[in-house]
């Protein structure tokens, strides 16, 4: 690899760190969150990207100006395209990761000012890392004196710094790291350096405990049915002593070992906690939402049920003793990962008080339960689902489906989901889908054939419904605002794996083509020596569009409000422009097409006092707006668009907010395409006095 | 449609311009202004651009150029629109400078411009006579266009 040559990683080398005495000589005074700064990923550990601000209104969001910008680009040896952070701010200074480095980044959150920048230079291990580039985040904690910022690197080691000075924290770790590689219950395969394990979201601070989870390769096409194990550990937030671990796939002798047939649950890997955690601190309660196992799409190695597995689990924040949890998915094969923040929401049903916590999914349900107990608020129903014909494929015969609310994105594929602008297309649509297995929510994966199926078309799987920014919660009025990708078309087909590929008896794949590993970004194994290609068999070669156009049909893209203590939509929008290609579309001229929304699956909102919050997730040349996209306001209490600002790029990171001497600020990462990474902040022009 | 009605009538005016063929340092670059949709690349570099494609860039984003979880599409209205309005040069130095991810510059000029004549061959642009420049001032004369103009009737 490029970099790191003559850095190893053990050196963990400063990069530079320049306590320059820029920060304010305000000194934290016992700290606890206000609702003018944001100190969590999610604002606060409940996961509600909420903050009551309403100096930024319907009244005047059109006038929002940027305040200030900063490009990652110099913050790696290379720009970053894919830059998903949100910051934190406390004490009138803004955190990041940012950059190809996953640099921490300081700024005075007025200015935009650097005030200092760490990074680690982590060499052959970085550069093997399953999840790099800048990440989503990092984690705060002050006890009132000290001031601390933990991250987790590429190369998965925590880090510890001073947030006044960017320094390590010499007193944590061995001089300010802790190597997650190690003490974790298992021996990271093939070694440290190059062992497939790590983590690109922020850790958590609760209390006097840092909570972080793990994350591995895209699961599709493994080499392996092996892998290593996603454990999720407390650390003390002091010294970096592990406080506990959770066994996301249970030891012999522990609860759910026996819902691994075959003894599966020593050699499955993956099942990691690669999304947002949620800690109730009162409670004392983690709530840890958990993906796939090796592989996503088959799992015939790996018989039964599989906990925890695509399951919420609930564990104590002292000692990460398991107090309940609720298998989403049972038999995981749609890569229904739990993919964001489970969300902490003191709700009333019936009159009676619950505390619940609320799961947004990919597969568009929202999942409620008393987060005390673990008991769905609204009945959850074990219903009877397809059972599927992969060779060697173990099914399950039912899976759990809620009653309420209802889903609030797509979830199957029927031929009426199909594009239908008009009947000529709907036709060439049908023809597409004709080659593939249609069906409702959990239809299972079918082996890839020549002469149809080619797979099984599937919407709410690996990219449908809500994916990693997660949703947003309002504690005051107990409405949930989810963006939902709602036409994230996914085929899924499986074919023989190769035995020079993997061991797999399956792995994801078209008839005829050639059997490939797919690859996350920046991942360096094998890439120097991939398999030559073969030919191609044009008769399989399908796209998911018809004359350019998606195959399903709009919303594309959607926010929905649900409120939890009726469990009902109150409202849902099209969140997007109508994309070029639909707007620009010679047949569709002269015809009004509502706003479609767009097919992207990464957008986060904001909520504040008055407004739901979130940008766009593709770039649109409008009449209205030169190439780029919109940051867009809604009225939370009827969805009506109130305003809009222009961002160069679309919103790559979800929108966070605070107030900093009186005037309030929004923060959105952007970028994409042809433009690498930036943090813009937005506010309201400054008024005369 | 609005979106495009003034270019399309600058197009309308290069359209009665000088026939192809003339050499380039006679006529003024206006005149030579070229979109994907003229057949700029031919279907021999699309397939040496395919066989690289496979090899260097189908492990993250896909068989179909469809995208992967972490990689974007290639295909389809998002990748259409993230380069609509600009050039085939600033593509080509999306690609040149930061493809593949893992090893940014490990290809070469001819290579990434057969791997963006594979892309456009992909999108149904269609192809031509001449090959694709691996020259990035030649590369930024190319606008990159979602949808064909009508022809003014």
């Amino acid at each position: 690899m490029l970099r790191g040559k003559k850095c190893g990683w053990s050196l963990g080398i400063l990069w530079i760190s320049a306590g320059l005495a820029l920060l304010p000589a305000q000194t934290p005074a016992q700290y606890r969150a206000k609702d003018t700064e944001w100190p969590s990923y999610a604002a606060d550990l409940a996961g509600t990207r909420y903050r009551p601000l309403e100096q930024i209104n319907a009244s005047n969001f059109n006038d929002l100006e940027v305040a200030w910008r900063i490009k990652t680009d110099n913050f790696g040896n290379r720009p970053e395209y894919k830059l998903e952070g949100t910051p934190l701010m406390v004490n009138d200074v803004l955190y990041a990761t940012a950059g190809s480095r996953r640099a921490v980044i300081a700024l005075d959150a007025a200015t935009g000012e650097l005030l200092w920048i760490h990074g680690e230079h982590e060499g052959e291990r970085g550069a093997a890392a399953p999840r790099q580039l800048s990440g989503r985040g990092l984690a705060y904690w002050s006890d009132g004196k000290e001031e601390r910022i933990f991250y987790v690197t590429p190369g998965y080691r925590l880090i510890c710094l001073n947030a006044k000075t960017g320094t390590p924290v010499a007193s944590f770790g061995k001089g300010g790291a802790l190597d997650l590689k190690l003490d974790d219950d298992q021996t990271i395969f093939p070694d440290l350096a190059t062992g497939e394990i790590g983590v690109q979201s922020a850790p958590v601070v609760a209390k006097e405990t840092v909570i972080v989870g793990a994350a591995f390769r895209e699961g599709m096409t493994p080499k392996s049915m092996k892998n290593n194990k996603g454990y999720v550990r407390g650390f003390d937030v002091r010294t970096g002593k592990r406080l506990w671990i959770f066994h996301t796939i249970p030891k012999r002798g522990e609860f759910g070992y026996d819902t691994w047939l075959n003894d599966s649950a020593e050699y499955t890997g993956n099942t990691g906690v690669w999304t947002q955690i949620t800690v109730d601190e009162q409670l004392g309660l983690v709530y840890l939402p958990v993906e796939s196992p090796t592989s996503d799409y088959y799992g015939g190695q790996r018989p039964g049920n599989n906990l925890f597995g695509e399951s919420l689990v609930c564990v104590d924040l002292k000692t990460g003793q398991r107090k309940w949890h609720f298998q989403l998915v049972h038999h995981p094969l749609w890569d229904m990962d739990i993919s964001s923040a489970p969300i902490l929401a003191d709700i009333v049903v019936d009159g009676k008080p619950i505390k619940a916590v609320a799961q947004p999914s990919k597969q568009g349900f929202l999942y409620v339960f008393d987060r005390i107990t673990g008991k769905p608020v609204w009945p959850i129903e074990e219903q009877k689902v397809e059972q599927g014909s992969v060779p060697g494929e173990w099914y399950s015969k039912t899976q759990a489906i809620p009653t309420k609310p209802p889903a609030y994105s797509r979830n199957g594929v029927s031929i009426d989901d199909l594009i239908d602008f008009n009947p000529g297309l709907r036709e060439q649509a049908k023809a597409i889908a004709s080659k593939y297995h249609l069906g409702p929510v959990f239809t299972p994966p079918v082996e890839s054939k020549l002469d149809g199926p080619l797979g099984t078309l599937t919407l709410g799987t690996a990219s449908g419904g809500t994916n990693w920014p997660g949703g947003s919660y309002d504690p005051e009025t107990h409405i949930a605002y989810l963006y939902a990708c709602n036409a994230c078309v996914e085929p899924i087909g499986l074919v023989p794996a190769p035995k020079d590929v993997s061991d797999l008896n399956y792995i994801a794949g078209v008839a005829g083509h050639e059997v490939g590993i797919l690859r996350g970004p920046g991942e360096n194994a094998g890439a120097d020596s991939p398999m030559p290609p073969k030919k191609t068999t044009a008769s399989s070669y399908v796209r998911m569009n018809v004359d350019g156009l998606p195959l399903i049909k709009p919303p594309y893209g959607t926010i929905t409000a649900i409120n939890l203590n009726e469990g009902n939509i109150l409202w849902q929008v099209a969140h997007g422009e109508t994309p070029d290609v639909v707007r620009s579309y010679p047949a569709f001229k002269g015809l009004n097409i509502p706003r479609t929304g767009q097919q992207t699956y990464n957008i986060g909102t904001l909520v504040t006092k008055t407004l739901v919050i979130a940008g766009e997730g593709q770039v649109t040349t409008t009449a209205d707006h030169p190439r780029g996209a919109m940051l867009r306001a809604y009225d939370k209490t009827t969805g009506k668009e109130v305003g809009a600002v222009y961002m160069p790029a679309p919103q790559s990171g979800s929108p966070m907010t605070y107030m900093v001497k009186g005037k309030q600020y929004i923060v959105v990462a952007v970028s994409g395409g042809p433009y690498s990474g930036e943090y813009i902040a937005y506010t309201l022009p400054s008024t005369a006095e | 449609m609005k979106l495009f009605s003034g270019l399309a009538a600058f197009l309308c005016l290069v359209a009665v311009g000088p026939s192809r063929g003339v050499s380039l340092a006679q006529e003024p670059a206006a005149v030579e202004s070229r979109s994907v949709w003229d057949g700029v690349f031919t279907e021999e570099q699309a397939r040496r651009g395919e066989a690289l494609y496979h090899k260097e860039c189908k492990s993250c984003h896909g068989e179909t150029l469809a995208g992967g979880e972490s990689a974007p599409p290639l295909t389809g209205g998002a990748f259409l629109s993230n380069w609509n309005g600009l050039t085939l040069g600033d593509l080509f130095e999306r690609i040149r400078k930061t493809m593949p991810q893992n090893s940014p510059g490990k290809l070469n000029r001819q290579q990434n411009a057969d791997i963006l004549a594979y892309t456009l061959s992909a999108n149904k642009f269609p192809a031509g006579k001449t090959e694709l420049s691996r020259q990035t001032e030649f590369l930024k004369e190319i606008r990159f266009e979602a949808m064909k103009r009508e022809p003014r009737k």
